[in-house]
């Protein structure tokens, strides 16, 4: 007979369905009840309402860190974008006179849209400028050119949310505020910064 | 001379009497390591990197300063030398600042290839580093870092032998010691870019190539330098079709290991703003077949043409306009004005910058002497005030600017500057720099040397030997030059005697051809 690998005969049970079908009806049941019971034994998460928590590991968005005197710590070595095997960071470097590094970066650029996420700039650095412990994942746009970061949006956290609005509001700067300067870096709202993102507690299995 | 023959590690080498035995070793192919030998300078002996040990010495001898002897036997990686050098190093990079990644020797650095090849220690040091001076602004084209120098003193000795003026000197003792100006002033003389080039480490560094690109991104290809006569051998630095820095490139009966600061800015020019890339006929811009097309039509029609031979084209571009000469338009008459173009000093040195500022005057009275002769700058002046001419077609140099000549009638110029004549043209053809095509230029010393292209002619611009080619095609002859080796097969066969293959280092004209010295 088809439809029988094993070329057991089936049971009764089996036959009718009726069986299993009610024990897998238990199964769901009891997975029901015990959600509602205690719902911080969910693996399900309301996303995007809540987000769930992100192993520390996790390679998100890119930013670049700044020097405690608030310099880019980055000395446009190239490393990062010799390594890049998307070839998505362009770099511009020039002397500074006033800098006490000697060299900076006056572009920086990650064009998102090719990067894959393998985090070689990370490791390639010797300055520990570029990390991309940002936890953002959610990257979106209205244009390809919001995805193409620039120095002003790493350096400034891409987790304020209005450096994300600025970036948009240079594509459409006829959308943008009033007093909306396009060349000066993104503001930083501490109190944004500050604010704790949502997070369920981590999740335990049994 | 005697010559002498002695083993190095189990190869023998036969070499003249004399010959340092890293040069000797250099010859069989073994790179002995070294930071203050240079085959140009006087020997110092102070880096101790390059030692070898010799049977029969009880101790290990440096390779630059021993002279190759018969029956001598080297050895160059024995542990004793592996020590050595592993030793040596440590000691060279205690105080090194170890700032590779802002620092534009890096990837081309003697201390990162040795320490890779000869030491990989990690530092012992528990001291704090002695630092020294950084940034020094030295000259117009030349930074000092003092914290990078290992005191090899190729500098000093460069300004010493090279360009006599001895303006840098090793200050201070032991780990004090330094690199600095002489008298304290910033150094003035046009070889800057040597110190920045034969400085092993990044102690010694370009201002004009200072942070512009990383070096292991540049692709090098051999060329000439344009800016006078001398021809000096250079390296023209290419990344994304974009020349970025010109090194000299050895070449012992030319220029050595130099080249001025002159020539190695010349790359500049091929983004001048006034660079023409587009065709111009009567003073709108036009496509470049356009501008051809215009050219032919009034070279066709020309009753009473001048064609100007400039020293500034490739022996390939003047040959082809000698051919059209003959082929197309016999009643014209040929002129070639000296140069130097207005703006330039025709300034000399007695090292390499030579007074004749054209790359190729020698080419110039080769096709001359084809052609059957050429009049000289005043004629031309004479022929132009008389308006003997009815059009003058000018290839590369600026004619007019030269002869002081502020516009004439009818001028159809093919021009890579954008000089007077491009400016004074009724038909302007944009045509390719020098590192933009292959071609051949002859130097003062009748050496034939070979340009290879390094990136594309930018905007419409062609080399002019093509331009000239297809100016021909629309006359209605062929002038074989339709490509480079086309072009250079014709001057072969044209010239007698004119080297077909010349090599990396060029090759000096066969007499007859090599009679006289301008």
């Amino acid at each position: 007979m088809p439809n029988r690998p094993t070329g057991r005969k089936r049971t009764l049970a089996e036959r009718t369905y009726l069986l299993p079908v009610l024990r897998d009806l238990a199964r769901t049941g009891a997975h029901l009840v015990r959600t509602v019971a205690r719902p911080e034994a969910r693996v399900t998460v309301e996303y995007p309402e809540v987000e769930k928590p992100m192993s520390p590991r996790f390679k998100g968005a890119h930013r670049l860190l700044l020097r405690d005197d608030g310099g880019p710590r980055c000395v446009a070595c190239m490393c990062c974008a010799m390594v890049c095997p998307a070839k998505c960071i362009t770099i511009v470097a020039r002397e500074d006179p006033e800098d006490p590094q000697e060299k900076v970066p006056v572009r920086f650029e990650i064009d998102l849209l090719r990067c894959i996420f393998c985090g070689y700039c990370v490791e390639a650095c010797p300055k520990d400028a570029i990390r991309m412990d940002t936890g953002i994942f959610e990257l979106n746009a209205f244009a390809r050119q919001d995805l193409v970061h620039g120095m002003a949006y790493l350096t400034n956290l891409a987790k304020d949310a209005r450096a994300e609005a600025a970036v948009f509001h240079r594509q459409h700067p006829e959308a943008a505020p009033p007093g909306f300067l396009p060349d000066e870096p993104l503001p930083v709202d501490p109190e944004i910064l500050a604010r704790p993102r949502r997070r369920v507690p981590p999740v335990t299995r049994e | 001379m005697n010559r002498v023959t002695c083993t190095i590690d189990g190869q023998t080498v036969t070499v003249p009497e004399g010959t340092a035995l890293i040069e000797a070793a250099r010859a069989l192919g073994i790179e002995i390591p070294h930071f203050c030998y240079h085959p140009h300078l006087p020997v110092a002996g102070n880096c101790r990197m390059c030692v070898v040990e010799i049977q029969g010495s009880p101790k290990l001898e440096i390779a630059c300063n021993t002279a190759a002897r018969e029956g001598m036997a080297v050895r160059t990686d024995t542990e004793a030398v592996r020590a050595a050098r592993r030793a040596n190093m440590e000691f060279l990079l205690a105080n090194h600042p170890l700032d590779c990644p802002i620092c534009d020797q890096s990837g081309e650095c003697l201390l990162q290839e040795y320490w890779d090849a000869h030491a990989r220690h990690a530092s012992r040091l528990r001291d704090p580093k002695v630092t020294k001076g950084k940034r020094i602004d030295l000259g117009d084209d030349l930074v000092l870092d003092q914290e990078r120098c290992i005191a090899c003193t190729r500098c000093v000795r460069f300004s010493e032998t090279v360009t006599r003026t001895g303006d840098l000197v090793l200050l201070g003792r032991s780990d004090h010691q330094r690199i600095g100006p002489a008298t304290g002033a910033r150094i003035t003389h046009a070889y800057q870019g040597c110190l920045a080039e034969i400085c092993p480490v990044g102690a010694l560094t370009s201002r004009s190539f200072r942070f512009r690109k990383r070096v292991w991104w540049l692709e090098e290809v051999d060329s000439i330098c344009p800016g006078c006569a001398t021809g000096c051998n250079v390296r023209v630095c290419v990344q994304d079709d974009t020349v970025h820095r010109i090194l000299a490139r050895r070449n012992d009966a030319v220029n050595r290991s130099w080249a001025c600061d002159e020539g190695r800015g010349l790359y500049r020019e091929l983004a001048a703003p006034e660079r023409p890339l587009l065709g111009r006929v009567a003073g709108r811009p036009a496509a470049r077949e356009e501008a051809l097309a215009a050219a032919a039509a009034r070279l066709g029609s020309a009753r009473r043409p001048g064609l100007v031979l400039g020293g500034q084209a490739t022996c390939e571009a003047l040959l082809a306009l000698v051919r059209l000469h003959e082929r197309a338009l016999p009643a014209a008459r040929l002129f070639h004005v000296p140069g130097p173009d207005p703006g330039r000093r025709a300034w000399s040195d007695g090292i390499l910058v030579h007074a004749d500022k054209d790359p190729d005057t020698r080419g110039v009275r080769l096709l001359a002497t084809c052609a059957g002769g050429v009049e000289d700058g005043e004629a031309l002046a004479r022929a132009l005030a008389d308006e003997a001419l009815d059009l003058l077609l000018v290839l590369e140099d600026d004619a007019l600017g030269r002869l002081g000549i502020p516009a004439a009638p009818g001028v159809v110029a093919l021009a890579f500057h954008g000089h007077r004549s491009a400016a004074a043209a009724e038909v302007l053809v944009p045509v390719a720099g020098c590192w933009e095509q292959d071609g051949t230029y002859v130097n003062a010393a009748g050496r034939v040397q070979r340009l290879h292209r390094a990136v594309r002619p930018a905007g419409e611009a062609v080399p002019a030997y093509v331009a000239l080619h297809r100016l021909g095609a629309l006359l209605g002859v062929d002038l074989g030059c339709s490509t480079s080796e086309a072009a250079a097969g014709a001057l072969a066969e044209t010239i007698s005697g004119f080297p077909r293959e010349v090599g990396p280092e060029g090759v000096v004209l066969p007499p007859p051809l090599d009679g006289g010295t301008p």
